[in-house]
């Protein structure tokens, strides 16, 4: 249930705050790729939840 | 532009070749099915959902909208990490009911097929875009590589053979998984196709047209700057609608739908796609600004044309093959699926709707070539909207036009799983409203060519100046959700509605009724089935979901036959949609109308609960161990339990009482109370009748013996959260009747042994008389006869005066006299007194005894005592011999001891008997012939006298028989004392 929880507030949270990458487009001097590894981070934590649940449901 | 209409025409045919020859390769087994139903198949079948709008749509919508273009990535990527919450109940749904798509999903929810019908209407509509923007790629790649003037031919070759492929193998009757393992993976093969062209060519854009990351970073910050401040930044609010349209669209979309729920069986993959689809998405979405930038950086400009950038990164074939193969092979993939997908929602809640299947000669292929045509059609209305609408459209004012109609399903679909109180009037009215809005704003003018006819309402001007599909999202979308909840609000909602809302909603448990069906077993579905489906189907249909439920045909419990009943239904649904099979098993497979209100199917919710243990978390999760626990106590106690519903149907059945029984809990719950295997349907009848709650000692013959059964019952009140019912234990009372019996028994010996002694001593008095008078009359006469007549009498009285003196003294022998001396005697002659008085005994007197005991062999005992154990064992030792047969005492030093052997050549023991042998009240003997007691007082007099008993059955070298060893002291023991308890038993 906590695992549930916390893939709620990702999504709600990634929702509200994901203008934010835009700002990376034409912004000189950040990296170009910047979206992506936020969003690779993101699948980081979506797989490591993703384990936990499975320890949680055996 | 350098490559002929020819080479492209043989890439196409050349790559849908490979999509047969993949779906050959599948069904044939030529891939192992480790690979075929790898979840990263799965993942890839996913991947459907990047149409040709992620490989063009993409790079338009990024020229235009710098990094907008991520919400077409980032809404399916949180639809799916919220997997677990939103995908997974919907796919247990689809599962339990066979629901194959979205509008079996909501006519099932809502209960009515029109439901269903507008569904499936709505998305034909809203897919049509979607479907020319998918032939649109395909002609304006051609004519990008060709330069061909018109490639709508081409694209129209091309369509075809998609629709070939679609007709082939996606209405194929294959035996279950099957099925779905060559789907899925012709579709992860397209995506393979387009995931390793799109990373190629951002490759290729990367490390060819820029020297690496590094100098692309220097162009962005440098000379690229001039090409990012032309781009539209979609401010917050824009941005978020479109995260919401393609989180909307990642659900509902038919071939999304399609794929998710209806092609994957496992819910492990499906929350395993919750990272790895992202994470594919994520690398498709990764070329695009590459390639754009590559693009600009090469002198292109123009936002309209940005669509087909990576045609020129190169005038290289390859380059050009890549981005078609891309664009192709995700058309395709889309292309199928929605052909699959909408021909099934047109048949089951359009044409079988208005027209019902009549008893066909074979309804499977009827339905197939039906679906077949369909499919044909879907995807030539796809082409014919192209050639007539698409074509004046850029691909973002299509896409868009799609997925904005598909999103005035999103509130219907929340509702569903998170509404019970929402009602098919209002979720009908949000809709009917939100889709006149879209048609209007965006539907309308897309095919008309006319601006929206959408006027922005007094109060929402700050709307004006906005783009059409944002204020025609927004506008939508809230009075949908605003009608749907106030007419829900104000309408009463159906029994039935409530019913399925319950069994939609997340969080509830399905309750159905314990309601008769008046067919009384399987065998007797397949008659009325057969009226509207023909025979054929009708009892194929019937043995398929009696294979799923492991199922007897002739199993008649009222439970078995409701979940019989349910899976031709969820079968029957997946065939023909859940309108046509609910209506087909309400008009065929009616249930009984009683005057009872039904009640809830405990078992059946109880089962379910088995199933969703996993799921429950937190507190449901904590009382599901407590039922648990309960459940398992009733179904562990050492007592015989069971329980009826109040239409006397068998609720429970536990382990005691099936090992009483010899009857399995799971082959009878359900069952009714009549329906129970004899003599348990009359005898807990009668238990439920009985006047008192109580039913002492009923014989029952069970397994071959007589047992007397005690039934207790209580009735269970009903209240509005308590079910009623009624509980019975069921006690086996036999051992006590029978030691009841045995009491009786041993009491009526002990009075005749009593009256014996009595009797023995009083006759003493006149025999001593006799021989006296034997005695004076040989002193009186010297008459040889009379002396030999009074010499008879003597001896004769002597014997009288043993037998006397035997009983009377084994009428003393059974008590345990304190502080009796144990004195040196002749085992012999313990045998041979005590088989005087055994052969004194009317039974057993073609029994043979030997007594083979040294005369001179002597134990430490008390022989009254030691004669008792004697008596005892030559007694059971003649009661098991068969006539003529031989019973032989013997005796042995052994050591400090000696061994003294009674054997017999009887029936023997068998080892159940053997464990509890010198328990009181243990006997092989018929009721009424022993006590046991006879080994209990053996044993407990043996172990007075520091001895041993054991038992041999059958004794060595002899093949039946018994031998009882018994051990005993010849010497004194150290610390012996005689005043020991008494241990009479």
């Amino acid at each position: 249930m906590y695992v549930y929880r916390i893939m709620l507030f990702l999504v709600f949270g990634g929702y509200l705050l994901s203008p934010l990458l835009m700002s990376g487009w034409s912004t000189p001097g950040v990296a170009w790729y910047r979206p992506f590894a936020i969003w690779g981070v993101l699948i980081a934590l979506t797989l490591w939840l993703e384990q936990k649940r499975k320890l949680d449901e055996r | 532009m350098n490559a002929s209409l020819a080479s492209v025409f043989t890439l196409g045919i050349g790559f849908l070749s490979l999509m047969f020859l993949c779906a050959l390769a599948v069904e044939r087994g030529w891939l192992s099915r480790s690979v075929t139903r790898h979840p990263a198949v799965y993942t890839l079948a996913l991947g459907v959902y990047a149409s040709a709008w992620a490989i063009y749509g993409s790079l338009e919508l990024a020229a235009g909208s710098g990094y907008g273009y991520l919400t077409y990535y980032l809404g399916a990527a949180g639809a799916f990490l919220l997997a677990p919450v939103l995908l997974v109940p919907i796919q247990r749904m689809a599962r339990t009911h066979q629901l194959a798509s979205l509008a079996d999903l909501f006519a099932f929810r809502f209960r009515s097929r029109w439901v269903g019908t507008l569904i499936t209407l709505i998305s034909l509509l809203a897919v049509l875009p979607l479907l020319a923007l998918q032939v649109q790629t395909l002609g304006d790649a051609i004519q990008r590589m060709t330069g061909a003037g018109s490639p709508a031919l081409l694209a129209l070759v091309l369509c075809t053979l998609i629709a070939l492929f679609a007709m082939i193998f996606g209405t194929r009757h294959g035996k279950g998984p099957a099925r779905h393992d060559t789907l899925l993976a012709v579709i992860a093969f397209t995506s393979v196709v387009k995931l390793v062209a799109m990373l190629a060519l951002g490759a290729f854009a990367l490390f060819v047209v820029f020297d690496g990351p590094a100098d692309l970073q220097i162009w962005l910050d440098g000379p690229g700057q001039a090409y990012q401040a032309s781009v539209m930044q979609p401010d917050a609010a824009h941005w978020r609608t479109l995260l919401l349209l393609f989180f909307a669209t990642a659900l509902l979309m038919p071939h999304i739908f399609h794929i998710t729920f209806a092609e994957t069986l496992s819910r492990h993959t499906l929350l395993q796609a919750s990272w790895s689809l992202p994470l594919f998405l994520l690398l498709m979405a990764l070329p695009v600004p590459l390639i754009l930038w590559a693009g600009q950086r090469l002198g292109s400009h123009e936002v309209a044309s940005a669509a087909y950038l990576a045609f020129g990164l190169s005038d290289a074939f390859w380059i050009q093959a890549l981005a078609f193969l891309a664009g192709l092979a995700a058309s395709s993939g889309t292309m199928v699926i929605i052909a699959m997908a909408l021909s099934g929602m047109i048949l089951n809640h359009m044409l079988l709707v208005a027209h019902p299947p009549e008893a066909q000669p074979n309804l499977y292929r009827w339905l197939r070539w039906l679906r077949r045509a369909l499919m044909a059609g879907v995807i030539l209305g796809g082409w014919l909207f192209y050639r007539t609408v698409g074509v004046h459209h850029d691909l973002t004012t299509l896409g868009l036009a799609a997925f904005v109609g598909m999103a005035q399903c999103l509130p219907g679909l929340l509702a569903l799983l998170y509404w019970p109180g929402a009602n098919r009037k209002g979720m009908v009215s949000g809709l009917v409203v939100g889709v006149l809005i879209w048609l209007a704003g965006l539907w309308l003018p897309l095919l008309t060519g006319l601006p929206t006819l959408l006027l922005i309402p007094p109060g929402l001007e700050l709307l004006v100046g906005e783009p059409d599909w944002y204020v025609v999202t927004l506008v939508s979308l809230a009075l949908n959700i605003l009608v749907f909840i106030i007419v829900s609000l104000a309408t009463p909602t159906s029994e039935g509605e409530r019913a399925a809302a319950e069994a939609c909603s997340v969080d509830a448990v399905i309750r159905p009724k314990r309601l008769p069906l008046i067919a009384t077993n399987g065998e007797e579905f397949k008659q009325p089935l057969a009226q509207v489906l023909g025979e054929d189907v009708a009892q194929r249909e019937v043995e398929r979901a009696l294979t799923d439920l492991g199922m007897s045909p002739l199993d008649g419990r009222p439970y078995a036959l409701r979940r019989l009943r349910d899976r031709i239904q969820a079968n029957l649904s997946g065939l023909m949609g859940p309108s046509v099979a609910q209506d087909i098993v309400d008009r065929y497979l009616p249930y009984r109308r009683s005057g009872q209100e039904p009640t809830d199917d405990i078992h059946f919710v109880e089962s379910r609960l088995e199933a969703y243990r996993s799921r429950l978390t937190g507190l449901a999760r904590e009382l599901d161990g407590l039922r648990r626990y309960h459940r398992r106590i009733l179904a562990r106690l050492p007592v015989g339990l069971c329980a009826f519903g109040v239409d006397d149907e068998l609720l429970m059945w536990n382990d005691a009482l099936a090992e009483l029984s010899g009857i399995d809990g799971a082959s009878v719950v359900g069952s009714r109370r009549d329906g129970l295997p004899p003599p348990w349907g009359e005898l807990l009848g009668r238990a439920l009748n009985e006047p008192n709650d109580h039913l002492y000692k009923q014989p029952v013959e069970l397994k071959g013996s007589v047992r007397y059964l005690t039934f207790h019952r209580a009735e269970l009140q009903a209240d509005d959260d308590v079910r009623g019912g009624t509980v019975i234990l069921i006690e086996d009372h036999s051992e006590m009747k029978w030691l009841e019996d045995e009491l009786v028994h041993a009491a009526r010996l002990a009075s005749i042994g009593q009256l014996a002694a009595g009797v023995a001593h009083e006759i003493g008095n006149p025999v001593t008389g006799i021989s006296s008078l034997a005695q004076n009359l040989r002193y009186d006469t010297d008459d040889p006869e009379v002396l030999e007549t009074a010499r008879q009498i003597q001896q004769l009285t002597d014997r009288i005066s043993r037998i006397v003196g035997s009983l009377v003294g084994f009428a003393h022998g059974g008590r345990h006299v304190k502080g009796s001396v144990l004195a040196p005697v002749s085992i012999a002659a313990i045998a041979d007194e005590a088989l005087h008085l055994i052969r004194l005994a009317r039974s057993g007197e073609d029994v043979r005894y030997r007594n083979l005991c040294p005369a001179e062999l002597e134990v430490l005992g008390d022989a009254q005592r030691l004669q008792q154990v004697m008596i005892n064992l030559l007694s059971n030792a003649r009661d098991a011999s068969e006539p003529e047969g031989e019973v032989v005492i013997d005796a042995e030093p052994a050591g400090d001891m000696l061994k003294v052997t009674v054997t017999d050549e009887g029936h023997g023991l068998d080892d159940r008997v053997r464990e509890h042998l010198f328990e009181p009240f243990t006997t092989t003997k018929p009721p009424g012939e022993g006590t046991g007691l006879g080994l209990p007082l053996v044993y407990s007099i043996v172990a007075e006298h520091h001895g041993r008993i054991e038992i041999e059955s059958p004794p060595p070298g002899q093949e039946r028989g018994t031998r009882i060893c018994l051990w005993l002291p010849t010497e004194r023991q150290d610390g012996e004392h005689t005043d020991e308890p008494d241990t009479d038993r």
